[in-house]
């Protein structure tokens, strides 16, 4: 970043900067312990991960607000209100990941509330959980280094969820025709899958928003091979 | 500096000497001329010299100091000196700094060097590779932006007294990570990858779990039966069988302990004496145990003829393949096929036991050698199994540098291969008897008898 008479704005925005980043830490971890209790079941972990949600939502509030504080007292430009732009937005995406977490730990306490089903689908999930938790990672590391081109090749790995989501959807759908039993829990496995394929979604968006800051250009709405461009 | 001086003033009398005469021999017009034209002519010299000068240290190169004429000589000379010894001193340092970062890139463990701020300022590539870093592009960028885990983050904010953290990073890596503080403000990230401590630790855990519960349940029936025997009042034949029973539930603790310690000799007893193993009269006995098992009611054959012998111990190889051969019998239908084979190789020897049994899922296949991993709970336990006799096998195995691969499609059969290295193969001797002698064979090891598949 441009070197500015004022020193505080710098680190006013650096650390707005790191605490989006710590927030997408946190983020990443609800996601990583939301799937473990799917996995598990095990219901403290399935608690907590609810419980901390509020702690997701205080961190969005907090940085809006500090957003909001330098626009009014410093008036950024060109890359600076860019940069304030985007973590605005980013900020949004990560609470909404969270709760998708949330979503997520909600849905496995019905699933093992009911005990034991067989519908054998958790390693599907726990395979496209752990494309889009790398997704997500990818596009925080994008973030922290202003990498364009990384942000650009997450961009390109949605589309690899989008159809894992679909071949899981099918698999459910063959379950349930199969043995209706398994239909609440086969809706239930839905419902966590669509919150992974959400999250995946996120990370693009996220994504998206490194490309603007960074080239001043807006990819929304492009398909991948406009990007290359 | 005087000599310097010396030179100015010497030629700036010789430019006025050679005006004075020119002046006295041609009028002072021009006198004055030559005298402008010489001092101009000092002054271009000067100025080129500066120029030189100026040009070099814009990118001042070793070694390529500009030479020069006049006062500028000692000037440029004196400069090429000094340029000299400083950049002995800069390659001096550089080597220093150079081979102090290939020591830290040469430790095991990975480290990050950090500032007051906790900013990136060096990392060795085992950091690299451990936390994602990329050592050039992330200079100077705060660590906690890339390492964003919870605990991570409140560990760095929290200063060098708390105790380590440990972190997950990428596929199921645990890593534990240090801070040590030093010098003035700057800190030292240590990264430990722990996976295969804690891999360890909770094999030992589940070891002791495993055998507790295994020896558990035989004792609880025998104690059971102890109970019904002393307080009831039976009947001879009834007495007979909990009788029956109550000895086979202990020669089955009896079977576990004896495998245990097989075990434990072979962990921790010295590699067997190089004895020369002859093979073929081993696969005969080998294919003569396993028809006896059997029992007519599978199909087994011996495939392969033997031009090499094997250096090692009998008794535990006999053991080893026994195994196999036994557990190739036990879990084959009535029906199937068991073939025993041996093949030669320049790269070594191998035997192997193929079956048309009901094969053993692929994700089975590399915890098969665990101790008491058991595929099917009920079942191995039935036919007798202790659930330790593969990790005999692959403890007598790994004692002769021998590996166990294993292949199976599950409803078509499974493949035991046992890999030996050349070095382990010995030609056939001359004279060696063709057949084993008729002498009654060495008593059963152990591990001979059957034992669980896992």
């Amino acid at each position: 970043m441009t070197e500015h008479a004022s020193k505080q704005y710098d680190l006013d925005l650096d650390s707005i900067r790191s605490r989006v980043l710590q927030m997408g830490g946190l983020v990443e971890s609800q996601i990583r312990r939301a799937l473990e209790a799917f996995g598990s079941g095990e219901r403290a972990l399935i608690e907590q991960v609810i419980a901390d949600d509020h702690r997701v939502n205080a961190m969005e509030v907090a940085l809006d607000g500090d957003c909001s504080q330098v626009i009014v007292k410093r008036q950024p430009a060109a890359g600076d209100l860019r940069m304030i732009f985007a973590i605005t937005k980013t900020v949004t995406d990560l609470e909404r990941i969270g709760d998708e977490a949330r979503k997520i730990a909600r849905m496995s306490r019905s699933i093992h509330e009911r005990g034991a089903q067989s519908v054998p689908l958790a390693v599907d999930v726990r395979h496209a959980a752990e494309l889009a938790i790398a997704m997500l990672q990818r596009s925080l590391d994008a973030f922290a280094r202003l990498d364009a081109e990384a942000a650009a090749e997450v961009i390109r790995a949605d589309a690899g969820i989008d159809s894992e989501f679909r071949s899981i959807l099918r698999q459910l759908i063959t379950f349930m025709m199969e043995d209706p039993r398994t239909i609440s829990t086969a809706l239930d496995i839905v419902w966590i899958a669509k919150a992974v394929e959400r999250i995946g979604d996120h990370a693009k968006n996220m994504a998206e928003y490194v490309i603007y800051i960074v080239k001043g250009t807006d990819v929304r709405h492009t398909s991948p091979e406009q990007l290359e461009a | 500096m005087r000599q310097i001086a010396r030179h100015a003033a010497a030629s700036i009398a010789a430019i006025a000497a050679i005006a004075g005469i020119a002046g006295a021999l041609s009028g002072a017009a021009w006198g004055w001329g030559v005298l402008a034209a010489g001092l101009g002519a000092l002054l271009l010299h000067h100025l080129s010299h500066l120029s030189r000068l100026a040009r070099w240290l814009e990118a001042p190169a070793a070694g390529r100091v500009p030479e020069g004429t006049g006062s500028w000589s000692e000037v440029l000379t004196a400069l090429h000196r000094y340029e000299r010894a400083a950049s002995a001193r800069e390659a001096a340092l550089a080597d220093a700094l150079v081979r102090f970062r290939r020591a830290a890139q040469a430790l095991p463990d990975g480290v990050v060097i950090l500032d007051a701020e906790n900013r990136i300022e060096w990392c060795n590539t085992t950091a690299e590779m451990h936390l994602q870093l990329d050592g050039r592009a992330d200079h100077g960028q705060p660590l906690a932006n890339l390492v964003r885990e919870p605990r991570f983050v409140e560990y760095l904010a929290a200063g060098e007294d708390a105790p380590p953290v440990r972190i997950e990073r990428g596929a199921g890596r645990a890593l534990t990570l240090q801070l040590i503080p030093y010098g003035r403000q700057q800190k030292l990230l240590l990264s430990r990858d722990t996976t295969q401590a804690e891999r360890v630790e909770t094999m030992r855990r589940d070891f002791v779990a495993n055998v507790s519960h295994e020896l558990r349940t035989p004792l609880t029936v025998l104690v059971g039966f102890l109970e019904t025997v002393r307080e009831l009042d039976l009947d001879a034949q009834r007495r007979r069988d909990y009788l029956d029973m109550m000895r086979e539930q202990s020669s089955r603790m009896q079977r576990i302990i004896d495998d245990l310690l097989t075990l434990s000799v072979l962990e921790s007893a010295p590699p067997p004496a190089a004895e020369r193993v002859r093979v073929r009269p081993l696969l005969e006995r080998l294919l003569a145990d396993a028809r006896a098992l059997s029992g007519e009611r599978h199909e087994v054959s011996l495939d392969g003829s033997p031009t090499l012998d094997l250096a090692g111990s009998e008794h535990e190889l006999l053991g080893a393949f026994g195994n196999l051969v036994s557990n190739a019998i036990r879990y084959t239908p009535p029906g199937g096929k068991v073939q025993l084979l041996w093949r030669e190789s320049a790269g070594g020897a191998s035997f192997a036991v193929q079956d048309s049994g009901a094969g053993i899922a692929a994700e089975h296949i590399p915890r098969l050698t665990e101790r008491f991993y058991r595929i099917d709970r009920g079942r191995s336990r039935d036919t007798g199994g202790t659930g330790l006799g593969l990790a005999i096998v692959k403890h007598a195995l790994a004692r002769h540098q021998a590996t166990l691969h294993v292949e199976s499609t599950p409803g078509a059969g499974s493949r035991f291969t046992v890999r030996f290295p050349a070095q382990r193969t010995l030609p056939l001797s001359k004279g060696a008897p063709a057949t084993p002698p008729a002498a009654s064979p060495p008593p059963p090891p152990a591990t001979s008898r059957p034992g669980g598949r896992s």
